[in-house]
């Protein structure tokens, strides 16, 4: 747990990070650096949009399988690292 | 000028291709027929059919998210290749890449 912590607090140092989200296989948060509103927004969306990254995935090859999601805007980046039973969601503004 | 032009997308495309790594090249049009590719008729056929649902999925949730936001480009990594898009007026340049170096 300890080591979770530290993760996600380098991550959260990391310059030009917004927030971070861990959400669970049901699109649930359980844990995040937003407030209530834009983690609920960016949770539930950005979980059915993994979802459907993943099934693309495996329709042009059901043998392969998602890793990781990068989403770029106008506005920001968002890093969606999947997992068996969670999604890890970082938001940052790549402004380098 | 339309000459010039072509020339230029084409030398953009070659550099693409010729990147070490690079498996494939496909450009879809806003009807979502690919009109240029690298790769075999099916296999351009299905990427072209799929990908753009889903771009225009990850468009609509970053839309959703923010309606001033628009989406720039999608990165899709998985097990065994990554899978690059760039949208632009309903086109779509994707390059899929084999990202072992």
């Amino acid at each position: 747990m300890a080591e979770v912590e530290e993760t996600l607090k380098r991550i959260q140092s990391q310059n030009g990070v917004q927030g971070i989200i861990i959400v669970n296989t049901e699109g649930i948060p359980i844990k995040t650096t937003l407030d209530n509103a834009s983690t609920v927004q960016y949770a539930g969306l950005i979980h059915q949009l993994v979802m459907k990254a993943r099934s693309t995935v495996r329709d042009i090859d059901p043998q392969n399988d998602l890793t990781f999601l990068r989403v770029r805007s106008k506005k920001n980046e968002i890093m969606i690292a999947p997992d068996k039973d969670y999604f890890l969601i970082v938001i940052q503004n790549p402004s380098d | 000028m339309a000459g010039t032009e072509h020339v230029e997308v084409e030398e953009t495309l070659k550099r693409i291709e010729a990147h070490k790594g690079v498996i494939g090249t496909i450009i879809v049009d806003a009807e979502g027929i690919p009109i240029r590719t690298t790769l075999d008729n099916s296999t351009t056929v299905l990427y072209a059919r799929l990908l753009r649902r889903l771009t225009m999925n990850a468009r609509s949730t970053v839309r959703d998210i923010d309606p001033q936001n628009d989406l720039t480009f999608l990165r899709i990594r998985s097990k065994k290749h990554e899978i690059l898009v760039a949208p632009e007026n309903d086109y779509l340049l994707i390059v899929i890449q084999n990202p072992c170096e």
